[in-house]
């Protein structure tokens, strides 16, 4: 075999095992942010053993764990997975890599589904405590139903699908801030927690649910590596010369995205930051490559909604603070000292 | 010799205006062809139609006796690789990556081994082995342009179509590029290779190509050998343009010296 071809399947194999190292190191703190919480019942050494088979735990014990921490923390790995993965994607089909999955106004179009629940009482389904996740999912999928229609359209470019994006932000914002000027100090309240975005909303079966979705899509995603690498490298013409449809790849990618974002977001709320930063760091850390960037994006994305939620949970316990918030004032900063530090390199 | 690639009455206008209009030519198996012409003659949107990436107003475009235009993307990439003028990008891959990109209509996921060596003998035969692991953003015009040369070939394609490659180039890359592409189309290959190349240097059109099309206001206005074409009257009809043509010899190639431009009347 030729010596390049050699140091190609080297620099693979690196690539691979650095993908499965920082899987390892994701999966281990999951086990080790199960021992963290407020209870006085279960601290953190109590929740080793009872993990580790080493000593049984009482009901309430058994509870804390598998109802209230595993949740919150497979909610954690899931929805960060997700936000990570269409933030990546997203920025490939686009070529650009200033967008996150919240560029197309699906996150403004949750917003304004939860705001309608919450202020006007205007829901689909009668069970209060999925009135406003149902009204954020369905709102949400409304944009995806506006980005398939404009997908259609032969003449839409990439930039008008992000120029779409801010317009769909803008007025749902605008609806948004009109139904907060009506609203009550409760609705106020509630509304404003949702746009915190907590992992906490979410009960097992819900995460579960998200978790099927989300592991079901995965490989989708995966399938359109070599048209994301095209397309993110040498734009239209050139992904047209390697046998791809650009507008064809664009539409369902975006789609794809889309509804990842909302599985993710009508459950959660608005959790943004994450889907662009994890891609980012996955860059500098694997390259360009994404069939190796959809993994490992979904890897530091889980890792990294884990770690701020986490850190969110036990910093002030037993005050909890959002994750959405943590990840945006621990990742901002380590995201920009990534991005200056590699450009110094 | 087979023809390779058919374009017959080919049309294309954007809006109401025409950009190329009853085009017809044919290139054989192994040719080297260039096409000629002023700014906005549609040599580059002749090229896009024939890579399926604008579709023609009219006309029939045929590769192998099949119609382009029922050919599905994937499957035109087989056969035609496109090298645009120059690509800019957010992002960046290694120089190896990019050309493995090539690979793409002959792969369905995973890379094999063939395709690895491929990949490893191609940046050998354009002299990119150093770069093979360095980013692609970082690479000068004349080794980006060897790279995206290096994609087209490793792509195994029979029609390789070349949008003005020499533009952004200084004298000596200049040069080295077309040699590589006539290397390329009168080497012996598995796959008999043929180019179709836009330009502006009618000197290089001149050295290298076996054949020219002349294109003035979208449609050919003469094709042939390069002495043939390449006459005073054409040359000042098309490009406004005085010049004294040096006839081929056996050791120089045609050679064009422009004098001056025309005024308005002379054109």
């Amino acid at each position: 075999m030729h010596e390049i071809s050699l140091q190609q399947l080297q620099k693979n194999k690196t690539q691979m095992m650095t993908l499965f190292v920082s899987i390892g190191i994701t999966m281990i703190f999951a086990l080790v942010a199960m021992g963290f919480g407020s209870s006085k019942n279960l601290d953190f050494l109590t929740s080793m053993k009872i993990l580790l088979g080493i000593q049984e735990s009482t009901g309430l014990q058994s509870d804390i764990l598998w109802n209230l921490r595993f949740p919150r923390i497979l909610m954690a790995l899931v929805g960060g997975a997700a936000l990570a993965m269409a933030g990546a994607m997203m920025q490939g089909c686009l070529g650009n890599p200033l967008v996150s999955p919240l560029t197309l106004g699906v996150a403004s179009g949750a917003a304004l589904g939860a705001a309608l629940a919450i202020v006007l009482d205007l829901t689909l389904v009668s069970i209060p405590e999925l009135a406003i996740v149902a009204n954020a999912f369905l709102f949400s999928l409304i944009v995806v139903f506006i980005i398939i229609k404009l997908g259609s359209m032969r003449s839409v470019s990439k930039e008008s699908y992000i120029l779409i994006g801010i317009a769909i932000t803008f007025i749902a914002g605008a609806i948004v801030s009109t139904l907060q000027y009506f609203a009550t100090d409760a609705q106020l309240s509630q509304l404003a927690h949702w746009s915190f975005g907590s992992l906490s909303r979410p009960n097992l079966t819900n995460v579960l649910w998200i978790s099927v979705v989300v592991i079901t899509l995965f490989p989708s995603g995966l399938k359109s590596a070599w048209d994301l690498n095209a397309l993110s490298i040498g734009g239209d013409d050139f992904a047209i010369s390697t046998g791809v449809n650009p507008v064809k790849t664009r539409k369902s990618i975006l789609v794809l995205s889309a509804f990842l974002t909302s599985v993710v977001i009508a459950f959660t709320g608005l959790i943004g930051f994450v889907g662009l930063a994890a891609p980012h760091m996955s860059r500098l850390v694997i390259g360009n490559d994404y069939r190796k960037l959809i993994p490992c994006s979904a890897v530091f994305g889980a890792f990294l909604t884990l770690f701020a939620d986490t850190l969110g949970r036990t910093l002030f316990a037993p005050i909890v603070i959002p994750v959405g918030v943590m990840l945006s004032i621990i990742g901002g900063p380590f995201f920009m000292y990534l991005l200056l530090n590699n450009r110094g390199a | 010799m087979n023809s390779l690639l058919h374009v017959q009455n080919l049309g294309f206008h954007w809006g109401k205006r025409k950009v190329l209009d009853e085009v017809q030519f044919e290139i054989q198996a192994g040719e080297f062809v260039a096409i000629l012409g002023e700014n906005g003659a549609g040599k580059s949107t002749l090229l896009k139609c024939i890579n399926k990436i604008l579709k023609p107003s009219y006309g029939e475009i045929s590769l192998n006796g099949k119609n382009v235009q029922s050919m599905d993307i994937i499957e035109i990439s087989k056969h035609i690789s496109y090298v645009p003028q120059s690509i800019s990008s957010q992002f960046s891959m290694s120089v190896f990556d990019v050309v493995m990109l090539g690979r793409r209509p002959h792969i369905t996921w995973s890379v094999g081994k063939n395709d690895l060596e491929k990949v490893s003998k191609t940046l050998k035969f354009l002299g990119l082995e150093d770069f093979a692991f360095r980013k692609f953003d970082q690479l000068s015009g004349g080794e980006r342009q060897r790279v995206i040369i290096a994609k087209a070939v490793a792509q195994d394609a029979s029609l390789l179509l070349f949008d003005e490659p020499t533009s952004d180039l200084d004298l000596k890359n200049q040069i080295q590029i077309m040699k590589k592409i006539n290397t390329l189309v009168s080497r012996e290959n598995e796959v008999q290779v043929s180019a179709l190349v836009a330009i502006h240097d009618i000197n290089m059109a001149a050295r290298f190509a076996d054949r020219i099309l002349l294109l003035h206001e979208g449609s050919i206005l003469q094709q042939g050998t390069p002495s043939n074409v390449l006459t005073e009257t054409n040359l000042s009809k098309v490009f406004g343009v005085t010049c004294e043509i040096e006839a081929k010899t056996e050791t120089t190639p045609l050679r064009i010296i422009v004098k001056d431009e025309m005024d308005g009347e002379e054109k």
